[in-house]
């Protein structure tokens, strides 16, 4: 499945913008509307979007099935093992660091990690089942 | 140190699928299963009871997890069933099969909703931790290779969703007529009005759905047949649980109607002689067992309903033990075929002795656990309720004698070791914990039997056990629009009773 030029070109010059907004959103949602979770969403939608405009295959080459796969497995570690830290602190999830908003900041971006990787990993696998491109 | 006992799980199971994708060995990740599905035990040991706000947040901003009388037997009870599932487990699914990582890594997921939610003294929180059980139990039960398994969890799917929807809606009532989330500090606020009435109504319908209760029971016995034998011991064991720790919470904490409790005690009673009624005319070994979790999860409603939340915890704990035992015990001679008659344990003597050992703690016989259980929840009835708690033993010991007369007369294959192994833990387990219960000897049981042995014969010679029920249609949207329609029935008569 592939789109018009049009489509194409201006899937590729949006797609990073949506990245930076993501990392902004998950860089600055302790301070300000935003967060992991919209992060996340929006790091997926930049995938998506040249899933959709350019094919399944050639996005494929570029950022791997396992890529996905691991970022979400290890973002899911990563985030109980921040819980975890806090025991030494004295509670899990204490927050431990002394910066603005804490593990807030270190907390949003590994949920928007995790969930823009499982958003990618989730439309991988449905896309599996529509085209065989 | 008690968030400790949620979070191992949970950190064992994203570690498993990061070894999967890195496709690291069996030693480890079964290993990695293991120390997940004990470690809670000893975090739960040391930690020693008492409640807890995680992060060391004030009471009204954090999230409340505690140990308590109430909720302790509940998480006994999982405790014991996932350490022995989890032994069946790693023989049950074999590596040659590239999803069993995930699999494994989705049963932790359950354990870590379970106990999240058993531990939980707060509404959402409780909400979240029974969804992540749910979501994982979908998902279990599709991956049987059963035909009709797919069906079955798509019907778990749509009509568990929707109740969870419900429920949801219900607790933002909650929040907007007290206040607070947290069970103890709303039950402080809260002052008898329509909303909150409605909020209880909606949410006590929705976790009577996902209790399995009748007469929202229909998705149960179709998904907790068709899923693996281990999964189906969760399911049936732990999983439907949750709903009713949840029903627990809400009832020791905001003030629910006394004529809503009256009915609940009607719907319990007749959700425990339907369970039984169907087991009965049941040829499917899987499914019979499935009807009895309908049946006994009216006898924790009833508990429940009547205020005697201690009884409750304990019925949910002996049920979660022996059921989960029975579960694995059959589900491991019928690999072949789950037809009664066409399999047994004749030659299994291990297997023989716990499906009895079984058989009799569900049929409440003393000094086994499920007759400390009973006397407790019947202890907070009166007469009339406590003749239909005897009534509903002697009915469950006829469809055990049922059972039992079949699984006799049958052979079946030779069984791995583990497998043995957890069916007869679990029977110990039910043994060991009637006698540290101090559950006497009671001689009067032993007329219950008799009395069950001889109403089997009659029933037998009459010829009603041979008749065969289905119920089920061919299509599946069409089951589902019937039972969500029922659904919404019991909600509105739920709403003009609170």
């Amino acid at each position: 499945m592939k789109m018009s030029t049009v489509v194409r070109t201006t899937t590729k010059m949006v797609s990073p913008f949506l990245v930076t907004y993501a990392a902004y959103l998950m860089l600055y949602g302790h301070m300000s509307p935003g967060g992991g979770f919209q992060g996340g969403v929006i790091l997926a939608v930049a995938v998506i979007l040249l899933i959709t405009s350019h094919g399944y295959a050639k996005v494929r080459r570029k950022f791997h099935f396992n890529w996905a796969s691991l970022i979400e497995s290890s973002a899911g570690v990563l985030l109980v093992l921040l819980g975890l830290t806090g025991v030494a602190f004295g509670a899990f999830y204490a927050n431990f660091l002394p910066t603005e908003g804490g593990i807030i900041l270190p907390f949003n971006v590994i949920v928007g990690l995790e969930v823009g990787a499982a958003f990618t990993f989730v439309f991988y696998i449905l896309l599996r089942w529509v085209e065989s491109d | 140190m008690l968030p400790l006992m949620v979070a191992s799980p949970l950190l064992t199971a994203f570690l498993i699928v990061l070894l999967d994708v890195l496709h690291a060995g069996k030693r480890a990740v079964q290993a990695l299963f293991i120390a997940g599905a004990i470690l809670p035990i000893p975090v739960a040991w040391l930690s020693g009871g008492g409640s807890e706000i995680v992060g060391g947040w004030p009471r009204e901003a954090g999230i409340e997890v505690a140990l308590t009388e109430v909720n302790t037997p509940f998480i006994v009870g999982e405790l014991v069933l996932f350490t022995f599932v989890s032994i069946y487990s790693l023989q049950y699914f074999s590596f040659r099969d590239k999803k069993t990582p995930k699999v494994l890594a989705l049963l932790l997921l359950v354990h870590t909703g379970l106990l999240g939610a058993f531990i939980a003294r707060d509404f959402f929180n409780f909400y979240i931790y029974m969804e992540i059980a749910s979501v994982s139990a979908f998902a279990l039960v599709a991956l049987s290779k059963e035909s009709s398994a797919k069906r079955a969890a798509f019907k778990y799917l749509m009509l568990s969703l929707l109740a969870s929807y419900m429920f949801i809606f219900s607790l933002g009532l909650i929040y907007m007529e007290t206040g607070y989330l947290n069970a103890e500090l709303a039950s402080r606020t809260a002052v008898p009005s329509r909303e909150l009435g409605a909020a209880i109504a909606i949410a006590t319908a929705s976790l009577l759905l996902k209790a399995g209760i009748f007469p929202l029971h229909s998705w149960l016995p179709d998904a907790h047949s068709r899923a693996p034998t281990p999964v189906s011991a969760l399911l049936s064991g732990a999983v439907v649980k949750a709903p009713a720790y949840g029903m627990v919470l809400l009832f020791s904490s905001l003030p629910v109607g006394e004529t809503l409790r009256t009915v609940l005690m009607g719907t319990a009673v007749a959700s425990v002689f339907f369970g039984i009624g169907m087991a009965l005319l049941q040829r499917d070994a899987k499914r019979l067992l499935a009807y009895h979790t309908v049946s006994q999860m009216g006898y924790v409603l009833l508990g429940i309903a009547s205020l005697n939340f201690v009884g409750a915890a304990y019925y949910a704990m002996a049920h979660s033990i022996f059921k989960g035992g029975l579960f694995l015990a059959v589900g491991s001679i019928s690999t072949k075929s789950r037809e009664l008659g066409e399999f047994g344990y004749k030659n299994e003597s291990v297997i023989a002795v716990s499906v009895l050992m079984l058989s009799l703690a569900i049929g409440g016989v003393s000094p086994f656990v499920g007759a400390y259980a009973k006397g407790l929840v019947s202890s907070g009835l009166s007469d009339g309720w406590k003749l239909a708690v005897l009534l509903g033993t002697i009915g469950t010991l006829i469809s055990f004698t049922k059972l039992n007369y079949y699984l006799m007369r049958g052979q079946s294959p030779s069984l791995l070791p583990a497998w043995k192994l957890s069916s007869f833990g679990l029977a110990l387990a039910a043994f060991l914990a009637g006698l540290l219960l101090g559950t006497g000897i009671n001689l009067k049981d032993a007329l219950n039997i008799a009395i069950a042995v001889i109403s089997f014969a009659i029933l037998k010679r009459t010829g009603l056990l041979e008749k065969r029920v289905r119920l089920s249609s061919g299509d599946v949207g069409k089951e589902i629009n019937v039972l969500v329609a029922v659904f919404v029935a019991a909600v509105v008569l739920l709403l003009s009773l609170q």
